[in-house]
């Protein structure tokens, strides 16, 4: 009986460093892919274009999870400017294209260019460089 | 006896790593769809490519011939904390009615030595670099 107790823990806890270590592979692969651009792969992150969309979707609560912890008053502050620009002004955006990063051990980097029209009809073409690290986008500019 | 364990135990570890990779695939998904048009990828322009190079050069006597004043400020801070520049990689460029984006990322060290990598864009415009961003 404790033989095949120890038979099942010994085979189920190799099966579980296999699982560990095919995710920690897939993943260390997924990342060396996207950031080389091999089989097409842009290089961009899931995180930086959440980012880039609730900016452009004027939606703050959609980001509050991948940028860094703010005040109670800096996160109200923003709703407020959220919603009157909202309601206020038109912001049409044109074109949303992601030009190219890089990553450097636990920090990457994210360019985009932003194309979009305000609401006297003026067409605004700027970029913006998002530095992602700890699953978090830690600086815009 | 012991044969067969060793078969049955890296049968396991194979299906196991099998399985690791196969989950990765459901749990890491790729970026979300973007609703908007992207611009083409244009070339490197020149005068571009001839700013970056002497930053990655650290030849300070032709970056200052190169931009005026505001812009070496502009580049002063978007380059921030980095004051070691050790690589710069032109990324892309995009156009849209005359008016263009080349970007950069830069990799170097911060005053206390640690690692650290930032992006800047250069704007275009008749040839010349106008802007830092």
């Amino acid at each position: 009986m404790v033989g095949i107790r120890r038979l099942i823990a010994g085979s189920a806890g190799t099966l579980l460093v296999g699982m560990f270590a095919g995710f920690v592979i897939s993943s260390a692969v997924g990342v060396f892919i996207q950031d080389s651009g091999l089989f097409g792969a842009s290089g961009e992150s899931p995180i930086a274009r959440a980012y880039m969309l609730g900016l452009l979707q004027r939606d703050p609560n959609s980001i509050v999870g991948i940028r860094p912890n703010q005040s109670i008053a800096q996160r109200a502050a923003e709703l407020q400017g959220a919603d009157s620009s909202r309601t206020t002004t038109s912001i049409q955006p044109l074109s949303l294209t992601y030009i190219g990063g890089a990553t450097v051990g636990a920090y990457s980097v994210h360019i985009y260019a932003v194309d979009l029209r305000n609401s006297q009809g003026v067409d605004q073409f700027f970029p913006l460089a998002l530095t992602v690290s700890g699953g978090k986008v830690v600086r815009s500019e | 006896m012991n044969e067969t364990r060793a078969v049955v135990t890296l049968s396991l570890f194979a299906i196991g790593i099998l399985t690791g990779v196969v989950l990765h695939t459901f749990v890491d998904k790729g970026p979300a769809e973007n609703p908007y048009p992207a611009l083409p990828k244009v070339e490197e322009p020149r005068a571009a490519h001839d700013v970056v190079a002497a930053i990655g050069a650290d030849d300070a006597q032709s970056l200052s011939r190169l931009v005026d004043s505001t812009m070496l400020n502009d580049l002063d801070m978007a380059l921030q904390p980095i004051t070691d520049v050790r690589t710069t990689k032109f990324v892309g460029a995009v156009e849209s009615e005359g008016r263009l984006l080349s970007a950069y990322v830069v990799t170097g060290k911060t005053t206390e030595g640690i690692d650290f990598v930032v992006g800047f864009v250069l704007r275009i415009a008749n040839d010349q670099v106008v802007g830092v961003n």
